[in-house]
């Protein structure tokens, strides 16, 4: 599955997005430390989700790792979170 | 001394503490270079550790938070966050009122400036 998918796959199984956006950022870091040819290196990921209410920013983060998992976490290089 | 007893130590031996790719003065990723150059704007008297300089350290730190990315930044011994969060709190002014509470010297101008400017 590719990358993308299998992201969305993940945070659509641990939450109910409002919104949810996965983009590609890896063009823009292409050369540069930790662009491993993949084209899959680099993300952004903007989520709303009715879980991430009341929670703290680094409650946040942390539970957007743990859906993702430690083998998508592994495979990329940079994940900028945008999460409300 | 372990990985985790070094961090452990550097981490109490100063008060804002940021783990980063490069150094402070010559960072390596557009992620470090972003936390480190709101500290140096901000006036904050901070510790770089170049975790590119120790593999130990590198995985180390991921492990002392349980958080998977660098840059991160300790103060007063607590973890607060990587570059989204650092970012978010600058913006937001959650950064200035952590550092008055903890006691932190900086400035407050140079943070209404990048305020200013990202407004």
């Amino acid at each position: 599955m590719a990358m993308a998918d299998e992201m969305e796959t993940r945070l659509r199984g641990a939450f109910t997005p409002t919104r949810l956006e996965i983009v590609n950022e890896s063009a823009h870091h292409a050369g540069h430390a930790g662009d491993d040819g993949s084209g899959e290196s680099h993300w952004r990921v903007v989520l709303a989700a009715p879980e991430l209410e009341g929670m703290s920013r680094l409650q946040r983060h942390r539970a957007v790792h743990a859906a993702l998992g430690p083998e998508v976490m592994g495979r990329i290089h940079a994940l900028a979170l945008d999460l409300s | 001394m372990t990985a985790q007893d070094q961090i452990k130590t550097t981490i109490d031996a100063n008060d804002v503490v940021l783990f980063m790719k490069g150094t402070k003065s010559m960072p390596q990723c557009g992620f470090s270079s972003r936390v480190a150059g709101v500290l140096n704007f901000m006036g904050v008297d901070f510790a770089d550790v170049n975790v590119l300089e120790d593999e130990g350290v590198r995985q180390g730190i991921k492990d002392f938070s349980d958080w998977p990315t660098i840059p991160q930044l300790y103060v007063k011994g607590e973890f607060v966050g990587g570059c989204d969060i650092i970012t978010e709190m600058t913006l937001s002014g959650e950064l200035d009122q952590l550092f008055e509470t903890k006691g932190i010297t900086f400035s407050k101008d140079a943070a209404d400036k990048i305020r200013e400017a990202n407004g």
